[in-house]
């Protein structure tokens, strides 16, 4: 309950994440020197920004799972299950086919309008007075997937020249990395972040129910709109960046709740550096496992993430 | 001060409350009652400002319900209701220290005052040693202890109680009765509550609100409300009081 004690904590994990991110980019197919380093094009073009655009991912998806599970009140809803990502991932390829990628924030923006009408309408779908129906939900969630999946692949084969695979945008990954993308992405990331932070004590007090929330002195409906919008945001454009890495949401928050408990004020920080440091690992096995072929990172992360999904759903068994 | 003028209510085009015209005093333990569907809940989800009356007006201190914002009406309102959400993870101490939200700034720590309310309010209700329980591993009644422990923290002068003793034993809904009486009695808290069971709200409550669809029956001091003409207008079952005791004839 002592949040005092979290501060050196995190700042300890921080370290550690640094030193991870140093040590990954160092490793690949070619493994550079300590010595070597600081004039290495490899390390600072290549490894460098792939890197740290994983972190910006982890923490992002991590940040929206541990959001969407308090707002939403269901253990199982990450940006991947509810289908937002996909959503996004759709306005991305819609934005790419449209020549938008020459703006700045066109890929993004386009991502950002798709995310939040798949959001709105899952929304309307799911809700139920106003508790979300956990089955509709999934279904929801499952459903908007397939469907922004085979648009792409058809608009993928009427725009060969324009469209990296399709793998890129189910599975994703972090292989195209640049400095552009992490400049893009940093800000995004930063600034939903901190709404997220700002409002994590709401957030607590959303688990107990709208009315409840309400009656205890929250304006629930703005809160809600400000958490969906920025966080939605922090997905879509990671999804612009990378494609769509599937479970790093819901796998994050569930292993930080066990050590932190439910309160938010310590679940988004922790899930911060952890969701940060999930994908960094698991990015950096797509790369080296096999090399020099490169596994796609999402597969990775579905590995891991989809029977932790199984075993939540059966512990969940008897609310639905 | 409640005062509540020509209240209509409805959800769609089902018309709920029908032109209310009440005033409840400072300080008075008033039990709501009346048939299923005739409006109680909506009564008071109205007063806790939760629904949004669609006419006629509620005000509470002379000051407009509208006018205040939802952290103020937390500070004058707090509201118990019937199912308490058992899948949270939060222990009871938690749960009650959420109580202080209307209080606290956003990123603001829980003060020493915040910590000494709760513990106040959780010996209060018996719910002290039950602080580390998460609300799964509790029973009912202990669960709805701790729920009246968290409306005490918010430290309203009004609380609004939506039929908390449902789904409790009769020694445990004794037990919150009892409770809410010497709240009533001990921190002069004006305490609206939705019952059904009509022995226990006259045994307890010192006035009635009767309702009958969604128009006030009676409101009024409970000896003289709680009549077994009025029961059999309002539930259409025939009654017979004997020595403070209300029995109900086949």
């Amino acid at each position: 309950m002592n949040r005092k004690k979290d501060i050196p904590i995190l700042a300890g994990l921080t370290l550690v994440l640094l030193a991870a991110m140093l040590l990954s980019a160092k490793i690949g197919v070619v493994d550079i020197g300590w010595a070597e380093l600081r004039g290495s094009a490899v390390f600072w073009q290549l490894r460098l920004p792939r890197v740290v655009l994983s972190v910006l991912v982890g923490s992002a998806l991590a940040i929206c799972g541990a959001t969407y599970q308090s707002v939403f009140r269901n253990p199982l809803t990450d940006p991947y299950v509810l289908g937002i990502s996909s959503g996004a991932s759709l306005g991305a390829a819609i934005a790419i086919i449209l020549g938008l990628h020459s703006y700045l924030w066109g890929v993004g923006g386009m991502a950002l309008m798709a995310g939040l009408l798949t959001m709105l309408l899952i929304y309307k779908i799911a809700s139920i007075g106003n508790r979300m129906h956990t089955t509709t939900l999934l279904l929801t969630g499952t459903c908007f997937t397939f469907l922004a999946g085979a648009v792409i692949s058809f608009l993928m084969v009427l725009n060969q020249d324009k469209m990296e695979s399709i793998v890129f945008w189910t599975m994703g990954s972090l292989g195209s990395a640049s400095w552009n993308d992490v400049g893009i992405l940093a800000p995004v990331v930063l600034l939903g972040t901190l709404c997220v932070l700002f409002y994590s004590k709401d957030l607590n007090l959303l688990l107990a129910g709208s009315e409840t929330a309400k009656s205890l002195g929250v304006e629930v409906e703005k809160v809600k709109r400000i958490l969906l919008f920025a966080t939605t945001m922090m997905v879509a454009f990671a999804v612009s960046s990378c494609g769509v890495i599937g479970f790093v949401g819901l796998i994050v928050p569930h292993a930080v709740r066990l050590l932190t408990g439910p309160d938010n004020r310590r679940v988004i920080p922790y899930s911060i550096v952890a969701g940060g440091l999930l994908l960094l690992l698991c990015d950096t096995l797509a790369r080296t496992l096999m090399q020099p072929a490169e596994l796609p990172v999402g597969a990775l992360t579905a590995i891991i993430g989809a029977p932790v999904f199984i075993i939540l759903l059966y512990k969940n068994k008897k609310q639905f | 001060m409640i005062k509540l003028s020509n209240l209509h209510y409805s959800y769609g085009d089902k018309e709920i409350l029908k032109g209310l015209d009440l005033e409840i005093a400072k300080g008075r333990f008033c039990a709501v009652m009346g048939a299923n569907g005739c409006g109680k809940s909506t009564l008071l989800k109205c007063i806790a400002g939760l629904n949004t009356a669609k006419g006629g007006r509620i005000s509470l201190d002379g000051k407009d319900l509208a006018a205040y914002s939802t952290r103020e009406l937390a500070q004058q309102l707090s509201l118990v209701q019937q199912q308490s959400h058992t899948d949270m993870e939060f222990s009871a101490f938690e749960i009650v220290l959420m109580g202080r939200n209307p209080y606290q700034k956003r990123l603001q720590n829980e003060s020493e005052q915040d910590w000494k309310i709760v513990e106040e309010c959780m010996k209060m209700t018996n719910t002290w040693g039950l602080r580390f329980s998460k609300p799964h591993e509790m029973s009912g009644g202990e669960l709805q202890r701790v729920m009246i422990a968290r409306a005490l923290a918010q430290k309203t002068p009004v609380m609004l109680l939506d039929e908390p003793t449902s789904n409790l034993d009769i020694a445990h809904q004794m037990e919150i009765m009892q409770l809410l009486c010497d709240i009533n009695a001990n921190e002069r808290k004006t305490i609206l509550i939705v019952v059904h069971d009509m022995n226990l709200a006259y045994h307890y409550c010192q006035e009635l609100l009767l309702l009958k669809s969604g128009k006030a029956l009676y409101y009024g001091p409970m000896e003289e409300g709680l009549t077994p003409e009025r029961i059999k207008e309002v539930f259409g079952v025939e009654a017979e009081i004997y020595q403070k005791n209300i029995f109900f004839r086949k």
